[in-house]
């Protein structure tokens, strides 16, 4: 079986494409800049020459179409013809309080995902054009949804909430969802195939550390608390989020600087977290290489961000009573060796044993970082969100055919 | 109707405001200038404008960059040939935007709209020197542009329902902002409403009730106004309140507009307000009140 993985943003759409036989990728691409006359389509099949090319792309259901076209060209194709793909799977970034799982797309799913847009208001609509752009190009080919919040459904109502007013649960839904769900999911399963030990008995923190960062607590392989809340603001501190602050915070800076809400939003959101320290970079690279040549800036970014994760990697020991697994993963979990280094030789007070020579290895595979005497395992394993997007567009889809 | 490029003719302070909305909105700008030199400074002072809005975080380099390569610096008219729609925000004069209406006739296919930023003046006449007076439409954004979430939709007597539809759904859903409907009529709703409240707020003045400072907080604190209507002068400009009272006065005939004798005075002495330092109240060179 055949599965094409859609990640639509709204200016942009990513795409992969499987053998399901294989797990293997068959192709894989980007579309940028949708909505203007300079579009970049970039389709990478699987062994052969990566292609480049720029038009016109106005709208989704245009850039679909350039992806299929690409998928079944003669010369840098991959397939015979559309018919070929058997499924589609979408990212969708909020499934609120109604998806606690992946699920099929019909009249009843988008009707929900639409009800979402409220609080997604960036993410969610790109989805939908998504899916009704591969509905208008694949008529039939059933498509399933997978939600980067469905995997925190399980936390218990204590971590979920706000101490604030329940008429604002009641009314809209203000509460804690959390993000990264599919990879805090996919990297908690194979940790514990990594270390052969039943997931079930297995408490695991989860450290998801790209642009976008954030913690979570898997106890017994689901997931019972998350540093994101209602948005993807909360917890740890980011490349150019602020993560947690006091939000009394806020109000004082909105009046004090006459700040609209949209631009004290876009200051927490684009203006903060390692950019707003260093003042010089949001990218965790530059933030090392200036703090090791002992640049002040630099060095309290790393620190912050260091002290940050390490505090809630304690706090979920803590929620869970004991911690057997920490696992890190996303672009700056899986390459920075230094903030590894620094959080987990800080960790001691846990039992944990750092392997230096281990930390330093760079793999595409999970590895241990931590000794063999080390109470906790420390592991780094690379997540895979558009494999486990694939996985259950697969099972959902034979589930049905069956 | 797909706008994806729009004519911004007139780089003053409501061309710019405008230009650069449309840009941060994502749509391509064509702006036009007489000179090379008028058009520079006004680009420049876009790009102030963004800095201001990066140092209160509202947007980030990058956003701005991508905004002023949204920009296009244009001299000749001709080049409008290419726009979805043209914005005319030339000053308040008739005759001066008659003849820029008669020259985006020569090239403007006879769909595409032509909208002017007027706040005054009659679209009807306005209309009545072009070709296809169908197609003219006022489009009244109000400063600072970026903030006011609202546009005076103006229907000239010609101005066709394809027209006012397309201008309609243009501004709801591309821009963003709630568009109002108004038929023709001196002042619109907008400047006819503010004008009267700035002219009584003179005339309170003139006769010692109150200072200009309590004018202004007693409606600024007591009806929630962002200013209070003597520092609205200031920034709108005393001579342009002055000109566009003048206007409904000879229009309408009627007392309730003749413009307070303090407006004249302070024009004629040059105190136009924020734009000249001082006004009823005194400005720095950023605009900011001392």
């Amino acid at each position: 079986m055949n599965i094409l993985v859609i990640n639509s943003g709204s200016s942009s759409l990513k795409y992969q494409l499987y053998n399901m036989t294989d797990e293997s990728v068959l192709a894989k691409g980007l579309v940028e800049r949708i909505g203007m006359d300079s579009s970049i389509l970039t389709h990478k099949p699987t062994g052969k020459q990566e292609v480049t090319e720029v038009s016109e792309i106005l709208e989704h259901n245009t850039a679909i179409r350039k992806v299929l076209a690409c998928l079944t060209d003669k010369v840098h194709g991959v397939l015979e013809s559309t018919d070929e793909i058997n499924a589609v799977g979408h990212r969708v970034v909020h499934g609120g309080e109604f998806f606690k799982e992946s699920s099929i797309v019909d009249a009843d799913a988008k009707t929900k995902i639409r009800q979402l847009i409220d609080l997604a208001p960036l993410h969610n609509p790109a989805a939908m054009m998504g899916i009704t752009a591969t509905e208008i190009n694949m008529p039939g080919v059933p498509q399933v949804v997978v939600f980067d919040t469905a995997f925190h459904q399980t936390m218990p109502e204590k971590a979920y909430m706000y101490a604030i007013p329940r008429v604002l649960y009641n009314k809209y839904k203000v509460r804690r969802y959390g993000a990264h769900g599919t990879s805090h999911d996919f990297v908690s399963k194979a940790a514990a195939e990594y270390l052969e030990l039943p997931l079930n008995d297995l408490k695991i923190i989860t450290c998801h550390i790209g642009n976008g960062a954030s913690v979570t607590a898997v106890q017994g392989g689901v997931s019972v608390d998350t540093s994101m809340g209602m948005t993807p603001l909360e917890g740890l501190m980011m490349g150019t989020r602020s993560g947690d602050l006091d939000p009394a915070i806020v109000p004082y800076v909105m009046n004090k600087m006459e700040l609209s809400v949209g631009e004290v939003n876009s200051m927490l959101n684009k203006h903060s977290g390692l950019l707003a320290i260093s003042g010089s970079s949001s990218d965790m690279r530059d933030i090392i290489e200036g703090a090791e040549k002992g640049e002040p800036n630099s060095m309290l970014a790393f620190e912050m961000y260091e002290y940050r994760l390490r505090k809630y990697i304690g706090s979920y020991a803590a929620a869970m009573n004991g911690v057997d697994v920490i696992v890190f993963t996303a672009g700056v979990g899986e390459n920075a060796a230094l903030l590894r280094e620094k959080v987990l030789n800080n960790l001691t007070f846990l039992g944990i044993e750092l392997d230096p020579a281990a930390n330093k290895v760079r793999s595409g595979d999970p590895r241990r970082i931590s000794t063999a005497n080390s109470k906790v395992q420390v592991l780094v394993v690379p997540t895979n969100e558009e494999l486990v997007i694939a996985r259950d567009t697969h099972r959902i889809v034979q589930g049905i055919n069956s | 109707m797909n706008f994806k490029k729009i004519g911004v003719i007139g780089g003053g302070t409501m061309g710019q405001g405008i230009s650069e909305m449309l840009a941060a909105k994502g749509l391509d700008v064509m702006l036009v200038e007489k000179t090379e030199e008028r058009l520079n400074y006004s680009y420049e002072m876009i790009e102030a404008s963004l800095d201001k809005q990066m140092e209160k975080w509202a947007i980030t380099a990058a956003e701005k960059k991508l905004i002023l390569s949204r920009i296009e610096k244009v001299t000749h008219f001709a080049e409008l040939s290419s726009c979805d729609m043209v914005i005319e925000t030339i000053t308040e004069d008739l005759e001066a935007k008659q003849k820029v209406f008669n020259q985006l006739d020569q090239v403007c296919p006879s769909h595409v709209i032509l909208a002017s930023n007027t706040s005054t003046l009659s679209l009807t006449e306005l209309a009545s020197s072009t070709i296809y007076p169908e197609r003219v439409i006022g489009m009244h954004f109000i400063y600072p542009v970026a903030k006011v979430d609202l546009v005076e939709i103006v229907r000239g007597l010609k101005t066709s329902d394809a027209t006012f539809e397309d201008t309609k759904a243009f501004v709801d859903e591309i821009v963003e902002k709630k568009g109002v409907m108004i038929y023709e009529s001196p002042g619109f709703v907008t400047s006819r409403l503010i004008c009267l409240f700035i002219n009584e707020a003179m005339h309170v003045l003139q006769e010692g009730v109150a200072t200009a400072e309590d004018i202004d907080d007693a409606m600024r604190m007591g009806y929630q106004f962002q200013y209070g209507p003597l520092e609205m002068a200031d920034h709108f400009g005393l001579d342009s309140v002055l000109a566009a009272l003048e206007r409904m006065f000879r229009e309408f005939g009627e007392l309730k507009y003749r413009p307070s004798t303090i407006l004249k005075k302070m024009v004629r002495a040059g105190q136009l307000g924020m734009k000249s330092g001082e006004g009823f109240f005194k400005y720095d060179k950023d605009g900011d009140r001392v």
